[in-house]
């Protein structure tokens, strides 16, 4: 009984984390979207951007969600504010983007 | 005595000289290198100078004489003008005089745009040029503002707005002074515009007249687009067009359909990715001619326009011709709008040619599988196309065009169509998935002596990066051009041996021009990198290409 209590148990765990990383991958994906038709004008294709002139996104760390948010909705240097053209699950969404291609997140 | 002739010399010195241009002027302007007073060097658009004190022999001692800051990490795009010993040059946030001997600035007026006009310019921060007439200078501003400045002291005459930013509108390109008025187009297909050319009074900036390049519900070619036009959007008009005096015809490439994703408007879509002849005084269209219906590829039909006069089944015969975006290197009758010739001048895949009847592209399997059934293809040229804003030019010595192509494909699908359902005005305008397929050789970007008729090359210079800078060429047998790495470059016009080059301090991707000020040859380009393939495209050979704009002008050096 307890063994297969187990087994009913840890299958529900699994397929609790497969949903949970469906999700990230779905949010990261729509990130994806959001940032190629906003953002990919300065920031370029696949977050590389080739002057430099725009800020490297990927150079962004874990704890700095907030100066993201920050900057994205109220703008920064030449960026315009997003606020009212973004919504607030597009910029979690454009984080996940981010966070997932980030310089420190790479293995 | 000597006062009086003085006096007398320059009685009649001035009107030769510092006096305002003519339209006999605007017109002579691709014979007359002393000035530079079009976009294009000429109505025509040909790009090329009788000037030949620079040329293949001389060329190795072509040296700067000067540059000048453009104070901006923007792209710079814009073709320099010249009048009376002054160069004219814009950019996104100036328009500047310069002393075209000395490179000393002579007055400098900024442009303020709000901050978040940007928000809807697709392809980069830029301007591309200006006109000249009778002592002012015209331009377009990104916030869609149409201005007239004092050329000697750089004061605003008039200034009209003329559309709203939040609905995705922008303008680049430079204006065009043709039969007395203004003409200028706009950019925004990317956020749904409703495309347009314009007129403006020179005097006062009224607007004359509005062409729309897509139709209104129930006008003339909304038979072409789904539900009786009711949608009908893109077509913007974001480059410059070229001026027939003689018929009295503007010819002006019209953009893509929006949005890219064709699923949701089946159809031609005209006008889009069309080149269309209209009457500058009234806006009136003549003729159209359709390059790629229901394109899903942004295959806009705006790259540059130029008339030539050539020889046609022993027949001298005056044509319009393009390096198409998608491809093909067209040519057509100037007066009548009918197909003469379309080769491909790059690799392409979604047509098996153009019926020279029909003036129609045969589609391949992939294209009707794209339109069909949203099929997922690769497919060439890329949305970049064969080649893109930047303008070629054409010798009518050697009969050839010189056109800095692209080599890239691309894996593309449309998304759903739901996606692309209930799009307003002002958003994104793409519903497609594409990544950019770049060729095996390394070389993104050839450089091109085209045969119009055929579409061959006599000659090819390969890049990596491909090239992002108009061409000009000279009776001296030469074609100039500009890298993205920076080198300003000039080529022997029959063979494409390099024959010069120097290292200026960012990428090339403005438009080189050349003049001529007491008997000697200049030549004058900015560099600046930036638009919309520096911007937006990974390439790892441009790591090492700073930005920062200059303007720069060459001359033979002396003993």
């Amino acid at each position: 009984m307890r063994k297969r209590f187990l087994a009913v148990a840890f299958c529900a765990l699994a397929t609790q984390a497969a949903a949970e990383d469906a999700a990230d991958k779905a949010k990261i994906e729509d990130g994806a979207t959001t940032y190629e038709n906003y953002c990919a004008t300065c920031h370029g294709m696949e977050l590389r951007n080739n002057t430099g002139v725009a800020f490297d996104l990927r150079r962004l760390h874990a704890d700095e969600h907030p100066r993201f948010v920050n900057s994205v909705l109220h703008g920064k240097q030449a960026m315009p504010a997003w606020d009212g053209t973004l919504t607030t699950d597009q910029v979690e969404e454009l984080w996940a983007y981010v966070r997932a291609n980030a310089n420190d997140a790479k293995k | 005595m000597r006062p009086l002739i003085a006096a007398l010399l320059l009685g009649f010195a001035l009107p030769a000289t510092a006096m305002a241009q003519s339209v006999a002027d605007l017109r002579n302007d691709a014979k007359t290198p002393g000035d530079v007073l079009t976009y294009g060097m000429g109505y025509n658009q040909q790009r090329f100078s009788p000037l030949k004190q620079i040329n293949r022999k001389t060329v190795k001692h072509l040296v700067p004489a000067w540059s000048y800051s453009m104070a901006s990490n923007y792209g710079e795009e814009s073709q320099a003008l010249v009048k009376d010993g002054v160069i004219y040059i814009t950019s996104h946030d100036k328009t500047v005089a310069v002393d075209a001997l000395t490179g000393k600035e002579i007055w400098k007026t900024t442009i303020e745009y709000p901050p978040e006009t940007t928000k809807t310019v697709c392809c980069g921060i830029v301007n591309r040029g200006a006109a000249l007439y009778e002592g002012r200078l015209y331009r377009t501003t990104l916030d869609t503002h149409v201005i007239a400045l004092d050329m000697k002291t750089g004061k605003e005459v008039w200034n009209v707005k003329s559309s709203d930013t939040a609905d995705g509108a922008a303008m680049t390109g430079a204006p065009i002074v043709a039969n007395g008025v203004l003409v200028n187009g706009i950019a925004g297909a990317e956020f749904g515009v409703r495309g347009f050319l314009e007129g403006h009074d020179l005097e006062t900036g009224k607007q004359l007249w509005r062409l729309y390049t897509v139709p209104g519900e129930g006008e003339k070619g909304s038979e072409t687009w789904p539900n009786g036009g009711a949608k009908a959007s893109g077509g913007s008009t974001w480059t410059t067009g070229s001026y027939d005096p003689d018929l009295d015809l503007v010819f002006w490439g019209i953009g893509n359909p929006a949005p890219w994703n064709p699923l949701d408007r089946k159809g031609d879509d005209l006008y889009t990715n069309s080149i269309i002849a209209f009457r500058p005084k009234t806006g009136e269209m003549v003729w159209h001619y359709q390059m790629s219906p229901n394109d899903p590829f942004d295959h806009d039909g705006v790259n540059a326009l130029v008339q030539a006069d050539l020889k046609i089944g022993g027949k001298v015969q005056k044509v319009v011709m393009q390096a198409g975006r998608n491809g093909f290197f067209y040519v057509l009758d100037r007066a009548t709008g009918k197909l003469l010739a379309a080769n491909n001048y790059v690799k392409v895949t979604w047509a098996n040619g153009i019926d020279l009847k029909t003036g129609r592209p045969n589609w391949t399997i992939d294209m009707k599988s794209v339109i069909e059934s949203a099929s997922k293809i690769s497919t060439w040229p890329s949305i970049s196309g064969g080649t893109n804003w930047f303008p070629m030019s054409y010798s009518p010595l050697t009969g050839l065009a010189y056109v800095n192509t692209l080599d890239m494909g691309m894996e593309y699908q449309p998304l759903p169509i739901e996606q692309v359902q209930n799009l307003k005005t002002g958003q994104p305008h793409y519903g497609v998935k594409i990544t950019n397929i770049y060729p095996e050789s390394g070389n993104r970007g050839i450089l091109k002596a085209i045969d119009p008729l055929s579409g061959k090359a006599k000659w090819q210079v390969p890049f990596k990066s491909a090239n992002w800078a108009g061409t000009m060429a000279t009776a001296g047998g030469l074609v100039f051009t500009g890298a993205l790495t920076g080198e300003f470059m000039a080529f022997d016009s029959e063979t494409g041996k390099m024959l010069w080059q120097f290292q200026t301090p960012s990428g090339i991707i403005g438009q080189p021009i050349t003049w001529e000020r007491n008997g000697k040859q200049y030549v004058t380009v900015t560099s600046g990198t930036g638009g919309v393939y520096v911007l937006k495209i990974p390439d790892a050979n441009l790591a090492h290409v700073p930005p920062g704009g200059s303007l720069w002008t060459f001359k033979l050096m002396e003993d």
